[in-house]
């Protein structure tokens, strides 16, 4: 079904326009690697202060309520410049075993801000400034590496070593979705 | 020696040949690169975010405190990773006007950084000083990204 809707994004004058265009491509992943300063950047010094290891004296509700808006405005030219990134060449991301861990890491991400937006910081005023919970630490250490992963992922979609074309083993043609080559 | 000639015995250098002959290492260096740059953002923009009135409201000579290692961790790991994927391929950098375009705005983002950011942020400046200096060092790093990633395209 997914396969089927991709390849037929791949077709769309969209999809073509984008993929052959010399600029548009070379300006949207430009802005993709900028606006990783402004989300993983901003984020990253959010996770510093929820460990407890920089930022002491700004307090944490602070933290999340002045800095989160850029993460969030840094998340939004994320999707849009990968969203156009995706439908450049859609075929061969959707079966890139880093595309494939890129969301998979995404979601685990997103289940960890899940946790700490509606648990872990729900007592956030009794340590707004003063020792910070294991439980706070954790969330931070979870993100600060899924987002390095993230990005180490997306950069590596780039390289060819696991295309369909090279796909040997039955578990690599599972996971990337690729017709097992016979040869 | 010309500097084309230059370039032509760093690529053929033993270190040049491992990076480039190498199925991981240039895209592991190319990734440790791209963490290094989003700390360097972080570090940036929570000082600068800040001065602009558009951030956090704690004293940004305190905030310097913690942000100012991030910041020079980040400018470490970025030139050392830099030199490295500088090394496997010299002659295709010669060539590149992006390449030279990077360099010029490091060089300028590098100064601005650290003649004229920091030295203002580290002692808590306020005004249309310290704002100036803000907004133009946050555009120097911008454009030396843009033309970073532009290298891989031209």
């Amino acid at each position: 079904m997914l396969e089927g809707l991709v390849t037929k994004l791949a077709d769309t004058p969209w999809s073509i326009a984008l993929h052959e265009s010399l600029y548009m491509y070379a300006i949207t992943e430009s802005t993709h690697v900028m606006s990783i300063m402004l989300f993983v950047g901003t984020i990253a010094m959010v996770d510093l202060r929820l460990l407890g290891i920089s930022y002491s004296k700004v307090p944490v509700s602070q933290m999340l309520s002045k800095i989160l808006p850029w993460t969030v405005a840094g998340f939004v030219l994320l999707v849009i410049t990968g969203s156009m990134l995706f439908l450049a060449i859609p075929i061969r991301t959707y079966h890139s075993i880093w595309f494939r861990l890129k969301c998979l890491t995404i979601l685990v991400a997103a289940i960890n801000i899940a946790v700490f937006t509606f648990k872990v910081e729900r007592d956030k005023a009794a340590w707004d400034l003063g020792a910070v919970p294991a439980k706070s630490k954790i969330c931070a250490v979870i993100s600060l590496g899924a987002w390095a992963c993230v990005i180490v992922f997306g950069r590596l979609i780039a390289y060819n070593w696991f295309d369909c074309d090279s796909i040997s083993s039955p578990i690599m043609a599972e996971l990337t979705g690729c017709p097992l080559d016979p040869g | 020696m010309t500097l084309y000639h230059t370039a032509q015995s760093i690529e053929a250098s033993a270190l040049g040949q491992t990076i480039r002959e190498s199925t991981w290492l240039f895209p592991a260096i190319e990734s440790t690169h791209l963490l290094a740059l989003a700390l360097l953002g972080g570090a940036i923009l929570i000082m600068s975010l800040s001065i602009l009135g558009w951030g956090l409201k704690t004293p940004i000579s305190e905030l310097y405190k913690s942000a100012h290692r991030y910041l020079n961790g980040a400018v470490i790991v970025l030139i050392a990773t830099g030199i490295l994927l500088g090394i496997s391929e010299p002659v295709k950098l010669y060539g590149r006007q992006a390449f030279w375009v990077k360099m010029l705005s490091l060089g300028l983002a590098l100064m601005l950084t650290y003649f004229v950011f920091n030295p203002l942020v580290r002692r808590g400046a306020s005004g249309l000083g310290v704002r100036s200096a803000a907004v133009l060092t946050m555009a120097a790093w911008l454009i030396v990204a843009m033309a970073g990633r532009w290298i891989g395209f031209s």
